[in-house]
Formats: C-alpha cells, sequence, structure tokens
C-alpha cells in the first residue's frame, strides 16, 4: 500500500476535526462553492468507495494550491486526498474539452511559440477572439494568457556556446514555460550555474505532467512522467543532479507524480531524490562552500511572493537565503497564501473570479510596494501578479544572473 | 544556512524563545509542523487552575514542594518576564491582554459554564464573572447573542446554564447581515465578515435594538468579532448597541488563538527571525553532547537544517511533541530524546477518565535541569546547546494544572534568555 492510500484509509483518522484547515484555506475564505478541506478532504473521503458514484464534486473546487497541508497540524494529506477525488469524477465522467486543452501547456506551447508567435499574441489580446474563446473553450476572457516567444529556449540552447573547463555537470529540466513562453528564465539559469563552474546538460524532456495531474487526467500523466524518468535516470544514475526553475516542474518530478500516481519504483524515486528546485541547489553549493559570492550591489527594494508550489517542496525559503546574500537587495516577503491562478485554476470561466478574490491580498503588497518590479518562482503566478497588478514579475534567478553582471 | 538558534515549535513557548534570541541579535529559524497549539486554545493565559485566587502565590507554593515542576525550573521571575513579554506583543498588535498575574478571573465558556483563566484579551474582559449581572441584583441582565448559522454555540443553552449557576442571562440568535456567503459559516468566515464596517455596523444595529428592549447590561458573544481588528470590531459594537459587549471563546480554530499567533508572528518577524511552517522535524543527530544538525520532512528528501543552538518546543502529547510508537513507547518525535514517563503502558491511565489526579501518561515529558537542557534517566545534560522549553518538559500536566499557557510563557521566555 502507497503512501495516500495508506493515508486514505489510515490517517483520516489522524483528523481532529480541528478547522486549522479550512480557516487557512484560500478558495474556501472567497466562495460558497467550496466548503473547505476539512469537508472535502478528511470528512468526504469517509463516503467515497470504489464502484460507487461520488458523493460531492465541490472537491472540483479545490485549488490544489496545498495550504492546508502546509497548516495541518496532524499532517493529513489532504491535498491528495483531494486530488485523487477529482481524479476519480475525470474517470467516471470523463473530462471537459477544455480541460484538455489546457492541461496539455506543451502542445499549446509548441503550437503558439516560434516566429509566429507575435500574431498568436496579438489575437489572444484581441477581446472578441477571448470572448469566443471563453463561449467555446470555458477560458475566462480576461485571464492572464502568456505571451508566446518567438524563439524557444532549446533552440538558443543549440547555439549557446559553453564556457570551456567546466569540472562539474548539472541537468536543467527547463518545463513548458521556459521553453515556449519565457526563454530568458532558462537563459539567467545556464548563466547562473556555468558562472559556479557547471556545464549544463539538457536532455530531451517532456511537460511534467502537473496540468494534467490537476486536471484529473491521471492516466495520461503516468506516460509523460515515466518519459521524464527515463530521459533523466541515466543522469540521476550517474550523480548529476537534475535542477529547475520552475517550482511546480520540479515538485511535480519530486513529489507529485510519484504520489498521486502510487509510482514508488526506483527508478522513479531515483528521479525524485535527484531533482532540486534552483535555488534550492544554489543554497546547498552555499552551504558547502561552493557558491560564488562575489556579487555586484543591487540597491533595491523588492516585492517577493514564495509561491504555494514552492511551499510545498517544504524547503523554506531558499531564494530570500541566496538572494539575502546580494548587497544592498532587500526582498519583502508576502505573506499571502495564494495568488489564486494555482496552474490553470484561475483561467478557467467559472473559477476565474475565485482566482482573482484569493488574489486580492497579495495584488494589494505588490500594489502598496511601489516598486516597478516582484518577484516569484512560479510563472503561471509572475503572470497572475501581473494580470492582477500591473508590475511587471520576474524569477528571482534573473535577478542573481544580475548579481553577477551576467 | 548557518542559524545561530533553531526553534522547533510555533505555540508560546517556541515564539518567545525564537523573539528573546532575536532581540539579542541572533539569526533564528522558527519550525513548525503546522499551526497548533495556539490555534486550537482560546487565546487567554491559563496560569494555575486554583479558582478564583492569586495563581502566582500558588506557583511560588509550589516552587517549594515540587522542584521538577518547570515553573520550580525557570522560577517566579520567569513567570512574570514571560507573561509580561507575551502582554507585549499582543499590545504591539493592538490586541492587548488584561488581567493580573496576582488573580485569576472566571470565564464564561461556550456552554455556560465557568472556566477559570488569568489573562484574557480585551475583547473579552467584560465577561468576567465578577462583574456580570447576577439575578435580581436590580441590574440589566445579561445577553448572550450568536447566530444559528454558526455551529457550536447555542444562545438559550450558554444563558440557561448561566441562570442555573445565579446570574441572570438570557439567549437570543441574530439575523446574520446580508454577504455573498450564504453556505457554512466557520468561526473564521465570520470574524473575516466581522472585520468589514458595514456587517459590523449591521449587527450593532440589531444589538441597539434588542438592548432598547430589555436593558441589557451586557452581551456575550462567540469570539468571532474580528480576525483583523477585534478590539476596534468590539468597541465599535458596544458603541452602536449602548452596552458592554465580550467574546466567549468557542471551539476550534479559535479566532482568538489567531490573533495571538499573529501578534507572535509579526513580533518574531520584526526582530528578523524567519519562520518555516509544514517542516516537521523528524531526527537529529548529534555529536558528543552537542546536536550537530536537524532534519525536517520536504519532498522527495529530508531538510537538513543546523544551528549553533536549538529550542525544543514541541509540545507534549496534546500537542504531538511526544506520541507512542507502534511498540508501545512514548518517544519525543523531533530529536529522540529520554522521556520521564510512567513505565509501563499499564500505568499510563487512571481507571476513571475524569479521574481526580488525572493520567500519569500526561506528566510524560522531557527532564531538564535550570537552563532547560535535557537530561537523561541518570540526570546527566544530553545535550549542552538544547534548551526545552513549554508542554514538552516533564513534571507538569498543563492542561489539568490550567497552566498550559504559563509555563509555555515563562519557560519559552527563558530559553529566549539562555
Ligand atoms: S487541519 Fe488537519 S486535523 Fe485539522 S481539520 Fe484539517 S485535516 Fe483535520
Ligand atoms: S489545496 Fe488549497 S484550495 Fe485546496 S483545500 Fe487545500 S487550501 Fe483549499
Ligand atoms: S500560481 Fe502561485 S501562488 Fe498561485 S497557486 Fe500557483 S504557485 Fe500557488
Amino acid at each position: 500500500m502507497d503512501h495516500i492510500e495508506f493515508s486514505l484509509t489510515q490517517s483520516l483518522d489522524h483528523c481532529i476535526k480541528c478547522n486549522v484547515c479550512t480557516s487557512a484555506c484560500p478558495v474556501a475564505a472567497v466562495t460558497d462553492k467550496f466548503p473547505g478541506p476539512k469537508y472535502v478532504g478528511p470528512q468526504a473521503q469517509r463516503f467515497r468507495h470504489a464502484g460507487q458514484p461520488v458523493p460531492d464534486n465541490s472537491v472540483d473546487y479545490c485549488s490544489g494550491c496545498r495550504v492546508c497541508n502546509e497548516v495541518c497540524p496532524t499532517g493529513v494529506k489532504i491535498v491528495e486526498l483531494n486530488a485523487r477525488a477529482r481524479a476519480q469524477i475525470v474517470a467516471e465522467r470523463g473530462m471537459p474539452l477544455r480541460n484538455r486543452i489546457i492541461a496539455r501547456a506543451g502542445v499549446v506551447g509548441r503550437l503558439s511559440c516560434g516566429p509566429h508567435a507575435p500574431l498568436v499574441n496579438a489575437g489572444l489580446s484581441i477581446p472578441p477572439l477571448r470572448w469566443v474563446i471563453e463561449q467555446i473553450m470555458q477560458i475566462h476572457r480576461a485571464a492572464p494568457l502568456p505571451s508566446a516567444s518567438s524563439y524557444t529556449f532549446r533552440s538558443w540552447f543549440k547555439k549557446h556556446q559553453p564556457p570551456v573547463g567546466a569540472r562539474k555537470q548539472v541537468v536543467y529540466y527547463h518545463g513548458c514555460s521556459t521553453q515556449y513562453y519565457e526563454p530568458h528564465v532558462g537563459k539567467a539559469a545556464v548563466a547562473v550555474l556555468e558562472r559556479n563552474g557547471y556545464e549544463v546538460i539538457i536532455p530531451t524532456q517532456g511537460c511534467c505532467g502537473l496540468p494534467l495531474l490537476s486536471n484529473g487526467d491521471f492516466a495520461a500523466a503516468k506516460g509523460r512522467h515515466m518519459y521524464n524518468v527515463e530521459s533523466l535516470l541515466p543522469y540521476v544514475r550517474r550523480g548529476i543532479p537534475v535542477v529547475g526553475t520552475s517550482t511546480s516542474c520540479t515538485l511535480t518530478l519530486k513529489e507529485e507524480a510519484p504520489e498521486l500516481l502510487g509510482l514508488h519504483n526506483q527508478d522513479v524515486r531515483a528521479v525524485a531524490a535527484g531533482t532540486y528546485d534552483i535555488f534550492e541547489f544554489l543554497r546547498n553549493l552555499y552551504d558547502a562552500g561552493d557558491l560564488d559570492t562575489n556579487f555586484r550591489p543591487i540597491q533595491r527594494e523588492l516585492p517577493y511572493h514564495p509561491p504555494c508550489q514552492l511551499r510545498a517542496h517544504r524547503i523554506g525559503m531558499p531564494v530570500l537565503d541566496i538572494l539575502g546574500l546580494v548587497p544592498g537587495l532587500r526582498l519583502n516577503e508576502s505573506h499571502a497564501a495564494c495568488c489564486g491562478i494555482a496552474g490553470t485554476y484561475g483561467l478557467k470561466k467559472e473559477k476565474y473570479q475565485i482566482g482573482m478574490d484569493v488574489g486580492a491580498k497579495l495584488f494589494a503588497f505588490v500594489q502598496a510596494a511601489n516598486s516597478d518590479l516582484a518577484l516569484c518562482d512560479s510563472e503561471t503566478c509572475r503572470w497572475q501578479i501581473s494580470h492582477g497588478t500591473g508590475v511587471a514579475t520576474k524569477h528571482p534567478i534573473e535577478i542573481l544572473a544580475q548579481a553577477y553582471g551576467l | 544556512m548557518n542559524y545561530d538558534t533553531i526553534v522547533i515549535g510555533a505555540g508560546i513557548a517556541g515564539m518567545l524563545a525564537a523573539i528573546g534570541r532575536a532581540e539579542a541579535g541572533e539569526r533564528v529559524l522558527s519550525l513548525s509542523k503546522g499551526h497548533g497549539a495556539t490555534h486550537w486554545a482560546a487565546g487567554c493565559l491559563d496560569l494555575f487552575d486554583i479558582g478564583a485566587g492569586d495563581p502566582l502565590a500558588e506557583i511560588e507554593s509550589l516552587i517549594a514542594v515540587h522542584p521538577d515542576h518547570p515553573y520550580a525550573l525557570v522560577g517566579v521571575d520567569a513567570v512574570q518576564a514571560g507573561a509580561g513579554r507575551l502582554r507585549a506583543a499582543c499590545e504591539a498588535g493592538g490586541y492587548p491582554l488584561v488581567g493580573s498575574l496576582r488573580r485569576n478571573l472566571q470565564m464564561p465558556t461556550a456552554v455556560g459554564a465557568l472556566r477559570t483563566t488569568c489573562l484574557v484579551p480585551a475583547t473579552m474582559a467584560a465577561g468576567d464573572a465578577r462583574q456580570l449581572p447576577r439575578s435580581g441584583d436590580g441590574s440589566g441582565p445579561l445577553l448572550i447573542a450568536g447566530f444559528h448559522e454558526l455551529r457550536d454555540f447555542f444562545p438559550p443553552l450558554v444563558a440557561a446554564n448561566l441562570c442555573a449557576l445565579g446570574f441572570a442571562a438570557e439567549g437570543v440568535y441574530l439575523q446574520v447581515p446580508p454577504t455573498e456567503r450564504t453556505l457554512d459559516f466557520g468561526t473564521v468566515s465570520f470574524a473575516r465578515l466581522f472585520d468589514r464596517p458595514t456587517f459590523r455596523a449591521d449587527v450593532g444595529r440589531q444589538l441597539r435594538q434588542l438592548v432598547q428592549r430589555g436593558r441589557y447590561s451586557r452581551i456575550g458573544m462567540p469570539a468571532v468579532l474580528g480576525l483583523d481588528n477585534a478590539t476596534q470590531v468590539v468597541s465599535d459594537l458596544q458603541a452602536a448597541a449602548g452596552a458592554l459587549i465580550f467574546e466567549i471563546p468557542t471551539l476550534p480554530a479559535s479566532v482568538p488563538g489567531m490573533r495571538l499567533y499573529r501578534a507572535l508572528e509579526t513580533a518574531l518577524q520584526r526582530v528578523g527571525g524567519r519562520i518555516q511552517i509544514g517542516a516537521f522535524v523528524r531526527h537529529a543527530e548529534g555529536r558528543g553532547n552537542r546536536l550537530e544538525a536537524i532534519y525536517s520532512e520536504a519532498a522527495a528528501r529530508e531538510q537538513r537544517h543546523a544551528a549553533a543552538r536549538y529550542v525544543l518546543a514541541t509540545g507534549g502529547i496534546a500537542g504531538g511533541g511526544v506520541r507512542a510508537d507502534h511498540a508501545g513507547n512514548l518517544v519525543e518525535t523531533a530529536l529522540g530524546l529520554p522521556l520521564r514517563t510512567p513505565n509501563a503502558r499499564a500505568d499510563w491511565f487512571a481507571a476513571r477518565f475524569l479521574n481526580e489526579t488525572g493520567h500519569p501518561v500526561f506528566r510524560t515529558g522531557v527532564a531538564a535541569d535550570a537552563s532547560l537542557r535535557p537530561l537523561d534517566a541518570a540526570g546527566q545534560v544530553i545535550y549542552e546547546n538544547v534548551a526545552v522549553a513549554g508542554s514538552a518538559l516533564a513534571g507538569c500536566d498543563p492542561i489539568r494544572e490550567g497552566a498550559l499557557e504559563g509555563i509555555a510563557a515563562a519557560t519559552g521566555w527563558k530559553a529566549g534568555q539562555l
């Protein structure tokens, strides 16, 4: 019996019904459509049985932000219960077309990215067209869709000249958003890693499968995950770490996919244990005395939102630790539970407003900071913050590259 | 990242220890597995339950006869200083605690009984039983007001039980003012609504009408009167109603407990402390009599944390800092420290559930010296760079003694000064 299987049957009894989770859930705080983690998680689970219809649909309104897991004092795996319950609904009733499409970030990105990207982007900014998309696809007309890049990250990397004499190697997992929408994040990551003496390797890789997991298509997600495991395993076996700039991709490789899909063989475990968030990796370098700390001062004070997908790694705030070493730079942590987008959640027509209401506290924080720039490790989060505030956003690795003068 | 001090546990004990060390200029990290202690408790400071007497005097005599009790380890000065630091943190958050360490208070509960405590938030102050109207004393009666939509708080029941104790009380249900929320109200959803001026103005109008009709002098309401700005909410309601208003603690999630946690959290952040929740510390690595590192549960692999010194403030059996393993042994969950414990499982519990002298198992904890360093069975210091604070300490039964927050504040404060 795997970990979650175990909590489905056993750790439910660890729930002491204290309501701490429901009090912290950012979605339950803003909508009546969602009764909160205690109810849809440990409580409703008692009424879910294989072969019987799903007792309640409201679990679909869980955004998967994991705030409940973070605060539960008894360690109930609420989010995992919710994700599996949603997958049961999808298995019973099938998945709406819209979810099928947005769950395939890679495919959408591949179609929009390239020299024709400006056209696609212009099209997506035409209100009538967005209205049509909303009608047909149920993607909210105002939701923050990313702008496709006119070149892919991999095409840039192919032409990139690696430094000579690197003695260490590291694998970079770029994920969909760096590949199709934000190649500049990947460029900054490569620059920082090379500056620290690494040769950066970029093996073939597919989407991590998180959007499929969060939309309940477990079968497709399993295919994605096994593809990545196969591709990354040879490196991990040689002791080469895998690092990523997307906190949700790295979390999926580390934990979400193995746990939700019940994949626990040696290969899956080895890849999980060899995967790092990039700032977590840099912090380990620092702890070992191996990080280049020759930073140029940056006299700035910037608002920083640690995304919930980062907090779900349960590794603290490596961005604050590392950027705290840059002279002059001060980051102010948002202390907001969630930006509301939760991957694809806030794009959906019926959930867009919930997402904006969830994000209101964060938006107010960013606006009050009176800065023309905010930092966040997660891409969908950055798009949502910019959408909610009009303030430009960057991945912290871009600031670190700047501090190195790269 | 190297910290000067890592504190495990984010209840009152852990937070006061972290604040103390950070105020002294240390780099401090607070690790906790979730929200606990504060969010479950009433948000008051229980010092020692001797009914309506002088708890500090009682602690002084306790110290004389029980040198192993946590109060005895740290002394009366620490009790006063700890309570004082907690008050200061709350005060700074605009949420003052009131009362005196020299006189216990008796406060109405959500079932209309009286509960002994010592310091209460100002939002509860008018519930002090000494001031409540008694039947036949000629003053206007007490009104207990709640909402049908708030589960587990039944004004007629509260009022009836208070009447049985000789108070003059009536219960009433108020109408929930119009809101976009229609379903499933919990304590925190009500608190957020009360933070809105329009919502509390509407409730204030209802209360005023009731006061005009019933000549009520005081009104008791569930402790959901605002999360961000409770002091203001209560004073607005009093002004509107024309009567004194006090909060009565509810079942968890406890809004007053959350306010207390927030005040401590803000105080710690203000002095530069780092807070990481969702970090369940599971084991430790020591060398000789020094603790070298601790490991918290994380995605895919554990996270290692290292510091010069550590404070263990994970709570006792009720807080999850002590639990029974599958072999039936009690274990301290974070560092694996030995426990001073009743020997065999058969000795854990007394025969009666509501036993007069309590159940021995709840006295389980880590034995410590006057510097709160953990001791083994032979009385030797196990780690000289660890201090233990709060209910994780042996020699007390904090819930039974009615001393939960008092012990936490005294030992937590002390650990912060070491
Ligand atoms: S926080 Fe944990 S223990 Fe409390 S109600 Fe939620 S799931 Fe249950
Ligand atoms: S994952 Fe987030 S939205 Fe879902 S129940 Fe937990 S806190 Fe609420
Ligand atoms: S977008 Fe950001 S804050 Fe929002 S759900 Fe994702 S990671 Fe969490």
